[in-house]
C-alpha cells in the first residue's frame, strides 16, 4: 500500500504537471500518422500520468480516480472498440479491418475512410495500454488485496531466521 | 539577420556546455552526496535551459521552437522538484553529512 | 554551424562518459540515481542537436519531451521506494 507522502512541493507540482502530461500523450496518440507516436506510446504516457498521481498522493485519496473497477472497465473498452471497428467491416461486406468499406456509412471517399478507421483504431489501443498499465501497478503496489477485503488477508507466514 | 541568429545561438549553447561541464566537475569532485546534489540539480537545470533557448533561437519562429521552448518550461519546473524528492529521501534515510575537519560543533 | 553543433554533441557526449564513473563507484545507490537524472538530462540536449543535424528537428523534439517526462517520473518513484523502505 503505498501511504499519502507528507510533502507540498511535490503534490502541488505534480497536481499541476499531470493534465498537462494527458493532453500531451492524447496529442501523441492522434499524430501517429506523421510523427513518431501512435496507439502504444500515447498509452504509456497517459498510464505513467497516473502512476505519478498514485505515486505522490496515495493509495487512498487517489482510488476515487483510479481504482480498479474503472480501469476493468476501460480496458474491456479499448479492446472492443478495436474488434469492433473490425467486424463492422466485416459486416459491411469487406475482409476484416479493411477500412475502405466504412466509406459507405461515413460519406467520405476510401482513402479519407482508411485514414478514420485507422485514427479509430489507434485510440481504441490507447484506451487498453492505459488502463493495463496502471492496473499492473496497482496489482504490484497493494498485493493483490482489494480495498473491500484487508480484514480477511492475514499477515504474510514470517520466515524462521 | 541570420548572422545574428547564428551569433546569438552559438553563444547560447557555449554557455549551456560550460554550466553542464561545472556541474559534471561538481558532480565528480564533492566530497558528500548532499552537496553533489546542488552541483548536479542547479547547474543541470541552468545548462538545460540556456542550451534550449538557444537551439530555439536557431530554429526561428516556428511551432517546433514553441515546442522546444515548452520543454525548457517543463524541465525548469520538474528538475528541481525531483532534487527535492531524492534529497527528502536521504535525510531520511539518515545519510551522514560531511563537515570539514579541525572544525568544532557550534552550540 | 553543422561543425559547431557536432563539436558541442561531441562535448556533451565526453562529459556524459565521466559522469558515468559516478554512476559505477558512487558509494550507495543516492549517488547513482542522481548521476543517472543527470546523464538523462544531457541525453536529452544530445537527441536535439542530432536532429539539427539531419535537419528533421520536428520528429526529434516529440522523443525528447517524452524522455524528460521519464526521467523526473523515474526519480520520483525511486525516492518514493528507498524512503518507504525504512
Amino acid at each position: 500500500m503505498i501511504h499519502r507522502g507528507e510533502d507540498v512541493i511535490i503534490r502541488t507540482i505534480s497536481r499541476m504537471l499531470i493534465p498537462f502530461i494527458q493532453i500531451y500523450a492524447l496529442y501523441v496518440i492522434m499524430h501517429g500518422h506523421y510523427s513518431p507516436g501512435g496507439g502504444f506510446q500515447g498509452g504509456v504516457i497517459f498510464g505513467a500520468s497516473f502512476v505519478l498521481l498514485l505515486l505522490t498522493h496515495g493509495y487512498h485519496d487517489a482510488r476515487s480516480r483510479v481504482s480498479e473497477k474503472t480501469m476493468i472497465v476501460f480496458s474491456s473498452m479499448g479492446v472492443l472498440i478495436y474488434a469492433g471497428i473490425g467486424f463492422l467491416c466485416l459486416v459491411l461486406l469487406g475482409n476484416f479491418l479493411d477500412y475502405s468499406m466504412l466509406a459507405g456509412i461515413l460519406h467520405v471517399d476510401p482513402a479519407h475512410a482508411r485514414s478514420l478507421g485507422i485514427l479509430g483504431v489507434e485510440i481504441g489501443v490507447g484506451f487498453a495500454v492505459m488502463a493495463v498499465m496502471v492496473s499492473i501497478f496497482l496489482d504490484i503496489s497493494t498485493g493483490g488485496v482489494l480495498p473491500g477485503e484487508e480484514e480477511d488477508v492475514g499477515e504474510p507466514p514470517v520466515k524462521e531466521a | 539577420m541570420e548572422t545574428i541568429q547564428n551569433l546569438l545561438s552559438g553563444f547560447f549553447l557555449l554557455g549551456g556546455v560550460f554550466f553542464f561541464a561545472t556541474a559534471t566537475i561538481g558532480l565528480l569532485r564533492f566530497p558528500d552526496f548532499f552537496t553533489r546534489l546542488h552541483a548536479t540539480g542547479k547547474g543541470d537545470t541552468l545548462a538545460v535551459t540556456l542550451s534550449l533557448v538557444g537551439l530555439a533561437i536557431h530554429e526561428g519562429m516556428n511551432v517546433t521552437s514553441v515546442k522546444i521552448l515548452m520543454i525548457a518550461v517543463f524541465m525548469f519546473l520538474a528538475q528541481p522538484t525531483a532534487t527535492h524528492a531524492i534529497s527528502r529521501a536521504g535525510v531520511r534515510c539518515g545519510l551522514e553529512i560531511w563537515r570539514k575537519e579541525g572544525k568544532e560543533e557550534k552550540p | 554551424m553543422d561543425m559547431f553543433f557536432l563539436a558541442v554533441a561531441l562535448g556533451i557526449c565526453f562529459l556524459v562518459l565521466l559522469v558515468l564513473y559516478r554512476v559505477v563507484y558512487g558509494p550507495g545507490v543516492f549517488n547513482r540515481v542522481a548521476a543517472i537524472s543527470a546523464v538523462g538530462t544531457k541525453t536529452l540536449i544530445i537527441l536535439l542537436i542530432v536532429g539539427f543535424l539531419y535537419q528533421r528537428v520536428d520528429m526529434f523534439v516529440d522523443i525528447s519531451i517524452v524522455y524528460a517526462l521519464l526521467n523526473f517520473i523515474g526519480c520520483v518513484a525511486v525516492a518514493k521506494y528507498l524512503e518507504m523502505e525504512r
